[in-house]
């Protein structure tokens, strides 16, 4: 009760202020006057009778503060006196303030991005029923962490569907890009889905208008589409005529039934879904049938449970005999859908992000211990005032709520300089992904991972706190136990214990060990990165890629082999140009065909290789080496079939024999049936053909003009920067291919860059990260002994009146600096191997053998520590003695 | 007029509370109040008066509200809480106590040690 009542009277003064102010006011002029009028009906004139009234009363300002204090609002005004001051001893040291308003900003503002991030990739959950319950059905390679593939056969499906027990629903949904268009709408590329005729009824999504795709749909293969709400917004208006209305979806005409309702925006939280259309029943025949799989896992099953059950189905459906052999070596992944479908860009993303996220807290960590340094070397120098304002009477616990207002202060204007910074980076970061294959030029929300919400702010807001508080404590602490006495005393030694000057060693060390991890891990990851970068097994540079888009163009084979001659042509004769070729694909652009092979004598041995069909000149615009045999040419078109290996595929098929003249058979070529047996003609070097993390593949290289393909890819090396011929190689193209537009060009290092776009994240953040870990290590350091060499310039000045020479002071100084580095290489080293072996455990193929990094890490901390020691120890040594001692 | 005492520190509180259990007051009241129960032996500074209210009623001992006086002025009245008349109860035995113990102290003779 009585807590109560205090509680209330303090809101009402927190709130009613300047009415309490004024009741006050009141009250004690009422009293005056009730006392002066009972003076003067006692005979006293009214003059007389005020005086004396307003003097009995005593002193009136002095009673209205203690009446201020006695109501409790003595926190509030206490805070705000802290703030005034604590601003302005921020503005009295900018140098300090900057270092460390900066220093926070920096880690707070990477945390936040980070998190931004990961808030929008993965912790969103889909504005559907149950979300929770949701799963994805996914099958990857043995011992691959990338998420994997939703595709499977009808027959999977339909066995996976009916037998198990684990799902109370399994549902027909992939994510599809559309070019969608029609008489009355601008062609544009969304995303979308094929759907079975349960889907939306499972997710419990309803129409806004109209109707959405049901079995019947399915059933009848009905042409018709479903529209998102904000695509009938922006493309219609919201007209209600949209129902009935005929678009075209990637080259086929559907009829619009329905518009889901508002708020859904289909499986993934990055991609709008902005059409649906049924999947096509009759096609399930087919080898390349595929269906996205969604689940909605029973009440009480686990993951583990559903992949069990399901992956005995899988297995059920694979041993079929008319199974597609390659799902047979796929393993079954159950992965949770609540928070969206992995997608593109989650599936890019969610990795880099978790490591990130673990790297961006030790950053924050160490800008932490950097800022406590910096405190406490500040702290160090304000003892002065500190033990005044003891004497004059200040109470420790208001020094100590002083000093964390000043930290928690500088940490919340930090942390706003954080957010701001974070949006940019986040941006900056964004801008990266865009470039990612797959993702290049799609329609993808990345605004949803950039802009803060409310638990973006909260969680700033919770680290800026505990950080201020964290980095605040120890510095508070010492300033809270100041003695005044010591303090005092002129010219005394800074007063403070050995606890707290091996306190503040022991932060720049720990400082020092953050930072070689961070040191140390960018170092793992920037070398790996431009190891993916090189030993490609062709020439990355000056190589220009241009696709072309044959599909609207009618040209048939022997068109296209006499076309792409002839550009060929115009192309070599453009000044700059060493050589120019067509491909079916090219390396790292995306999965090409792909088959199993067999050498004539061994039908029982097949392997798995990859297949390109390529033009003449292949290999020399590439730059792949030919180890042996010969290159297509023009009498090759109308001979036997004949095809050009790689070195793996020659020790796979034909072991160490000499595979030229030999024969090598393929079957099952991309999911066809049938075998095709080529004489192989030449062996050329390993090239990277789809994934630069894994070795070159065994390929198998056929000639396209003689298998009667059209080849989409054209390459040309140049002796130039590619940029110099674009134009020229435009002219050419539009005057040979006339119907034929060209949908991208880019050179061979973009391409390659946007396949290794979270191994590029990676590295440029970590990179970063590192040197700012060294640089605020460096800065603890720097703090730390120069506030350590003010504090002794007594002493340095007595040792050099005694004949010390420079060195012996520098001495002084380095003991404690080498101290302290050492310490912090000793304690971080097995913290850096540790790191390694979370990182390696994260990324595949990271080539974690050999202690270089760390040693190299090790290595700049040390020339850091140096580069840090030069200014105070270069103060020491000028320490004038004369000048040193007439301080006492 | 009788001679003055100063009061003791704390004792304002206990004369407040004891005001008020009278009946409801407003502050130039309870100061007369106490005059009149004190039969104005006591000195209290006027404006110490006020603090010490405020107090009490963050203490939950009074409640105050406003109200029209009989002079029809708006003024602020005081009464004891249930809380109040605990504590009044409780300080008046300890200084009952207190006031028994200090007077025996006082009058002890040589002879009695």
């Amino acid at each position: 009760m009585r807590v109560f009542a205090s509680l209330r009277s303090v809101v009402s003064a927190l709130f009613h202020r300047s009415l309490v102010e004024n009741e006050i006011e009141e009250e004690l002029r009422a009293h005056i006057q009730d006392r002066a009028n009972d003076l003067e009906r006692s005979g006293v004139p009214r003059a007389e009778a005020e005086r004396r009234a307003r003097l009995e009363f005593g002193g009136y300002e002095k009673y209205k503060e203690e009446i201020r204090e006695a109501q409790g609002t003595h926190f509030l005004e206490t805070l705000i006196q802290d703030l005034r001051f604590g601003l302005r001893m921020l503005r009295k040291s900018p140098g300090f303030t900057a270092v460390a308003i900066l220093t926070l900003a920096l880690g707070i503002g990477a945390n936040a991005a980070i998190f931004t991030m990961m808030n929008g990739l993965m912790l969103h959950t889909l504005p559907v029923r149950d979300p929770r319950q949701l799963v994805e059905i996914l099958h990857h390679y043995p011992d691959d962490p990338e998420p994997g593939f939703n595709g499977f056969s009808w027959d999977a499906y339909q066995i996976m569907r009916d037998g198990n027990h684990v799902l109370s629903d399994l549902v027909i949904g992939s994510l599809n890009v559309y070019v969608v268009g029609g008489h009355a709408l601008e062609s544009q590329t969304v995303f979308g889905g094929n759907v079975g005729g349960t889907f939306f009824e499972s997710l419990g999504v309803r129409p806004a208008i109209g109707r959405l795709i049901g079995p019947l749909d399915i059933k009848d293969s009905s042409a018709v589409a479903v529209v998102s709400w904000s695509f009938w917004k922006s493309r219609f208006n919201l007209n209600p005529s949209i129902v009935g209305e005929k678009i075209i979806a990637s080259g086929t005409p559907v009829t619009i039934i329905g518009v889901t309702q508002r708020g859904f925006y289909g499986l993934s939280n990055q991609a709008q879904q902005d059409i649906w259309l049924p999947f096509s029943l009759g096609d399930r025949s087919s080898p390349g049938f595929s269906v996205g799989l969604l689940g909605r896992l029973k009440p009480g099953v686990s993951i583990q449970q559903a992949r069990a059950d399901l992956a005995t189905l899988f297995q059920t459906a694979n041993d079929r005999p008319d199974a597609n052999p390659f799902m047979r070596r796929m393993e079954l992944r159950i992965a949770p859908a609540g928070n969206g479908v992995s997608t593109p860009v989650s599936q890019m993303l969610s990795t880099p992000l978790t490591a990130l996220m673990a790297t961006v807290a030790l950053l924050l960590l160490l800008a932490c211990a950097n800022l406590a340094v910096l405190l406490l070397a500040r702290g160090a120098s304000r003892q002065h005032e500190m033990a005044v304002r003891v004497c004059l009477g200040a109470a420790r616990a208001r020094l100590l709520r002083q000093t964390l207002t000043e930290s928690l202060l500088l940490s919340l204007i930090g942390s706003a300089l954080g957010i701001f910074l974070a949006y940019f980076a986040a941006d900056g970061l964004i801008r990266l992904f865009a470039s990612g294959r797959f993702i290049m030029g799609l329609p993808v929300r990345f605004d949803v991972l950039k802009h803060p919400d409310t638990r973006v702010l909260l969680f700033t807001g919770t680290i800026a706190l505990l950080t201020g508080l964290l980095c605040g404590a120890a510095p508070a602490m010492s300033a809270s136990n100041t003695i005044p006495a010591s303090a005092l005393q002129p010219g005394s030694k800074i007063g403070e214990t050995k606890r707290q000057r091996l306190f503040g060693k022991g932060l720049v060390a720990s400082q020092v060990a953050l930072s070689l991890v961070l040191v140390s891990l960018a170092g793992l990851f920037v070398g790996y990165l431009s190891q993916l970068r090189n030993h490609l097994g062709f020439e990355r540079n000056n190589l220009l890629l241009v696709t072309l888009d044959f599909a609207q163009s009618g040209y048939n084979a022997s068109q296209f082999s006499h076309l792409s001659q002839e550009l060929v042509m115009r192309l070599n004769a453009i000044p700059g140009v060493s050589s120019a070729t067509f491909s079916s694909v090219s390396p790292m652009e995306g999965p090409g065909a792909s088959s199993f092979a067999f050498a004539e004598d061994h039908p029982e041995k097949t392997t798995p290789v990859s297949i390109n069909y390529i033009a003449p000149d292949y290999f020399e615009t590439y730059g792949t080496p030919f180890l042996a045999g010969r290159d297509f040419s023009a009498p090759d078109q109308a001979g036997s079939r004949v095809a050009i290996v790689n070195e793996a595929a020659a020790r796979e098929c034909f072991g160490n024999g000499n595979p030229i003249g030999r024969h090598i058979t393929l079957s099952h070529i991309t999911l066809t049936k049938g075998e095709k047996t080529y004489e192989v003609v030449g062996v050329v070097g390993d090239a990277k053909y789809n994934d630069l993390k894994q070795p070159a593949p065994p390929t198998i290289y056929a000639d396209l003009l003689q298998e009667g393909f059209i080849g989409s890819q054209l390459a040309i090396r140049t002796r130039i920067d590619p940029g110099g011929v674009v134009s020229a190689v435009r002219q050419a193209e539009a005057d040979v291919l006339k119907a034929v537009p060209i949908v991208r060009m880019m050179g061979m290092n973009e391409q390659i860059d946007s396949t290794i776009v979270p191994q590029r994240l990676i590295a440029t953040l970590s990179a970063g990260f590192g040197v700012l870990g060294a640089l605020l290590a460096a800065i603890g350091l720097y703090a730390l002994l120069a506030y350590t060499v003010a504090g002794r310039t007594h002493e340095i000045g007595v040792r050099m009146a005694l004949g010390a020479a420079g060195t012996d002071v520098i001495r002084i100084v380095l003991r404690d600096a080498v101290w302290m580095v050492c310490a912090g290489l000793a304690i971080g080293a097995p913290l850096a191997f540790w790191g390694k072996r979370v990182a390696a455990s994260l990324i595949p193929n990271l080539p974690v053998a050999g202690p270089f990094p760390i040693v190299l890490a090790a290595a700049i901390m040390i020339a850091v520590g140096l580069i840090a020691v030069y200014l105070p120890a270069r103060r020491a040594m000028r320490v004038d003695p004369l000048v040193a001692l007439r301080y006492e | 007029m009788p001679e003055r005492a100063q009061i003791l520190p704390g004792t304002l509180d206990l004369l407040i509370l004891k005001a008020v259990s009278l009946g409801p007051l407003y502050g130039y009241g309870i100061l007369l109040r106490i005059e009149q129960i004190s039969q104005g032996a006591l000195l209290i500074e006027q404006g110490a008066l006020y603090p010490a209210l405020f107090r009490l009623v963050r203490q939950g001992l009074l409640k105050a509200h406003w109200d029209t006086s009989e002079n029809n002025r708006r003024t602020k009245f005081y009464e004891l809480t249930s809380a109040g008349r605990k504590r009044l109860r409780q300080e008046e035995e300890g200084w009952n106590r207190l006031v028994a113990a200090i007077a025996s102290a006082l009058k002890a003779q040589p002879e009695e040690i």
